[in-house]
């Protein structure tokens, strides 16, 4: 549920409950104001009673029966009104209706006294409801006035009270039909209108507040597709200009802190962005830097070794020289290792430039694993080792690759089955067209590889720190499976392995048939990139 | 016994200098080395020599410079370029400024004189094929494909196409030997004139090419044909 949903219902919900209050109170209030009026107009008309006439108790003790006409005669214009005389104890002496009183009968005298009060302003009430002698079930509006024997002395004590009852029950029988159809029903109307009104105003308003947040959202949801490179690592591309501009209010402030934080993420990914870059250009540079003495150092004991070389045709140099011959083939050995370790180094460099782009042709990858099987076939034959293609009966797996940065990542997975794998293994490569994806495997028979070391296989600075490396390997396979995962990375697919102990090591290349984006076309640069290693 | 080929050497480290021009000398060269590019332009343009090693990083004109500056001057001597870096590397073959081969530091005496062969034998062949042109023109035909080596011409199906030097080598080396097989190395001997372990990548690109320009299909070929585990080889005129 929405904010913007919670919100309307909450204020549809207010409405609602108001129109009902609003409804159920009006008749309540009616009734109210109705007793009101009716209890000011019985008192007036009782104090213009008591004051024209001050012995009313007298008269009717005199003449009962002229004093009942008398009553009756009083209220012949007063509707729905009934009067009557009561003694001190609330004992109806005298009463203008018909109905036959049970002598004696006292009406409770705590309404009149109330009725007092409030005709004399006293207490919160504005009018009183007390006992209708003609009927006891129901209460009814009352007023009363005090009177007082014709004495001499001035008695205080109201010596008995002229009491009005206002029947309820004799009000016009179409009047609560007539008040819904004068009062009920444009009130329910103008109330429906209100709240209609005012769900509308207030959807009006949400949609206003929840808008800044909506676009929040979205701002902050296309960071998170496009990611931060979005951004960039210039100034200009400030994120507060992607964001939503709002106003001082709860959300503008939001999206501020928004744009804070995006800027925060910003300049710290431009710092690390920066950071690699160095280590880059640092590892390019070491690796330039190195090349030279290293140039050097090669040619001076190849130049050293061919010059033995030539002069061996004294057998007595030749024997004497044996031992001096032997440590240069060590150190030429131990250089040219080095010499590669740095050249790969470099290359992984290069492949990791952002700029760096594949040269694509469309190659049929099996022709292309049989070549490189060639390439092997001598150094294979010559360990014992059975190197084979395995050819599936499909159609040929053309794919769109960089010739040289394939052939370099199987070849550089052939070398490492061969350093690894011993005389009596094989070898096989196979690549096929699986699920729409080139898929290549080079399969060896060979030692394995422990579970504990797989995980850190393709990780270039980890290598194989932990194990030691045969005598034969020139650098390990650290810095080769690098380059492979970088070489699959680059074409926009993976490398995996599939290894244990004494089961044979499988490392898969997953690539797709063609570019991801087709930007990248197939390149026609007449001459090959040369350094491969 | 030709007389022994002249090289210019240009390079600004002492030590590699030396020793390219010990080695160059024991292979039994003439070597003349410099040590900036200036100097290179200099010497070539007084004293031509037959073929120049430039570093790619020389102080003042650096190699890519001289390199253009003697192709501007029509120098035709093959230029073998030495680079240290691999990104420098790209950027010379992107320019495509005329250096016939480039070496990568660093490299092994071994193969800088097998390409220096190479390349000396490559220009060796094409200043005889130009004087052959001179005489009645040797004409190689396998089916519809028609080659002039003289002329460095070639037809297809009635059709003149283009190829680069290399192209055009590797298509004379299969059309010369219709039905022979070869493996890549033995390509990249043949025609390249060197064979190192890690640029049979090359032969594969350039077949591609080859197959690109001449096949109607090139994912089917009908002319240049893989023998599956041996190498590739041109069908025999039917």
């Amino acid at each position: 549920m929405t904010v913007r949903l919670k919100l309307a219902l909450t204020v549809i919900a207010t409405g609602l409950v108001t129109a009902l209050a609003l409804i159920a109170a009006v008749p309540f209030a009616y009734l109210r104001f109705e007793h009101e009026t009716t209890f000011a107009r019985a008192n007036a008309f009782l104090a213009r009673v008591t004051t024209n006439y001050d012995d009313l108790l007298d008269l009717q003790q005199r003449q009962p029966q002229e004093f009942r006409t008398w009553l009756r005669g009083l209220v012949l214009y007063e509707p729905d009104t009934q009067l009557y005389l009561l003694d001190a104890q609330g004992t109806v002496l005298a009463s203008s209706g018909d109905a036959q009183l049970p002598p004696g009968f006292k009406v409770a005298l705590e309404p009149v006294r109330a009725a007092l009060a409030v005709a004399e302003g006293v207490g919160s009430s504005r009018y009183v409801m007390g006992d209708d002698p003609e009927r006891m079930d129901a209460d009814a509006v009352i007023a009363a006035r005090p009177v007082r024997r014709a004495t001499i002395r001035q008695v205080q004590e109201a010596s008995g009270y002229l009491y009005l009852v206002a029947h309820r029950a004799e009000l016009p029988a179409g009047r609560w039909a007539l008040l819904s159809r004068s009062v009920g029903l444009p009130a329910l109307l103008t109330v429906a209108g209100i709240v209609a009104a005012a769900t509308l105003f207030a959807a009006l308003i949400i949609a206003a507040v929840t808008r800044p947040l909506r676009r929040l959202t979205e701002a902050v949801g296309t960071f998170s597709a496009r990611g931060l490179d979005e951004l960039g690592d210039g100034p200009p591309a400030s994120p507060q200009a992607l964001l939503p501009s709002a106003g001082g209010d709860e959300f503008g402030r939001l999206a501020g802190a928004f744009a804070l934080m995006l800027e925060t993420l910003r300049r710290q990914w431009a710092a690390l962005r920066r950071l690699d870059h160095f280590r880059r250009e640092g590892v390019s540079n070491l690796s330039h830097d190195l090349r030279s003495p290293l140039t050097a150092t090669v040619a001076c004991l190849e130049t050293l070794e061919r010059h033995w070389a030539g002069a061996g045709a004294d057998a007595a140099s030749a024997a004497e020289r044996a031992e001096e011959r032997r440590l240069v083939a060590v150190a030429l050995r131990n250089t040219r290792n080095a010499a590669r370790l740095v050249q790969s180094l470099g290359d992984l460099a290069r492949l990791d430039e952002p700029a760096f782009e594949l040269r694509r042709e469309t190659v049929d990858a099996g022709e292309l694993l049989d070549d490189i099987r060639l390439r092997f076939a001598e150094r294979a034959a010559r360990q014992g080792v059975a190197l084979q293609v395995g050819h599936a009966d499909d159609t040929p797996p053309h794919a769109s690759l960089d010739i040289e940065l394939f052939e370099r990542a199987v070849a550089n997975l052939v070398d490492n089955a061969l350093k690894f794998c011993p005389a009596g293994s094989t070898v096989t490569l196979s690549a096929q067209v699986l699920d729409g994806r080139l898929q290549v495997r080079v399969a060896d028979t060979g030692p394995g590889i422990a579970a504990d070391e797989l995980p850190q296989l393709f990780d270039r600075y980890y290598g194989r720190r932990r194990s030691v490396e045969p005598a034969s390997a020139d650098g390990g396979r650290g810095l080769g499976l690098a380059i492979v995962k970088r070489i699959a990375e680059l074409h926009g697919g993976s490398a995996n392995v599939v290894s244990a102990r004494g089961q044979g090591t499988v490392v898969m290349l997953d690539l797709p048939l063609q570019p991801l984006q087709p930007d990248t076309s197939e390149t026609a640069a007449p001459q090959a990139r040369a350094g491969a290693g | 016994m030709p007389a022994p080929a002249t090289i210019l050497v240009a390079e600004d480290q002492a030590d590699i200098r030396d020793l390219l021009v010990l080695n160059l000398r024991n292979a039994g060269y003439r070597v003349e080395a410099v040590a900036d590019g200036a100097a290179a332009l200099a010497t070539q343009l007084e004293r031509p020599a037959e073929l120049l090693v430039l570093d790619l990083m020389l102080p003042g004109l650096d190699g890519l410079e001289v390199c253009k500056a003697l192709r501007a001057r029509a120098s035709a001597a093959p230029i073998l370029m030495l680079t240290a870096r691999s990104t420098e590397l790209d950027r010379v073959l992107g320019l495509e400024l005329g250096a016939d081969d480039y070496l990568t530091k660093p490299f092994s005496l071994a193969e800088l004189l097998a390409r220096i062969k190479a390349l000396l034998r490559r220009a060796e062949l094409l200043r005889a094929a130009q004087a052959e042109s001179k005489g009645p023109a040797r004409v190689v035909r396998n089916g519809a494909l028609e080659i002039l080596p003289a002329k460095r011409q070639v037809r297809y199906r009635g059709v003149s196409l283009e190829f680069t030097a290399l192209e055009f080598d590797l298509l004379l080396h299969f059309a010369s030997h219709p039905g022979h097989v070869f493996s890549r190395g033995q390509l990249l001997d043949a025609v390249w004139g060197y064979s190192h372990d890690g640029y049979e990548h090359t032969v594969t690109t350039h077949i591609n090419r080859l197959r690109a320009k001449l096949e109607a299909d090139p994912m089917h070929p009908e002319l240049i044909l893989t023998v599956r585990g041996a190498g590739y080889k041109m069908r025999e005129p039917t």
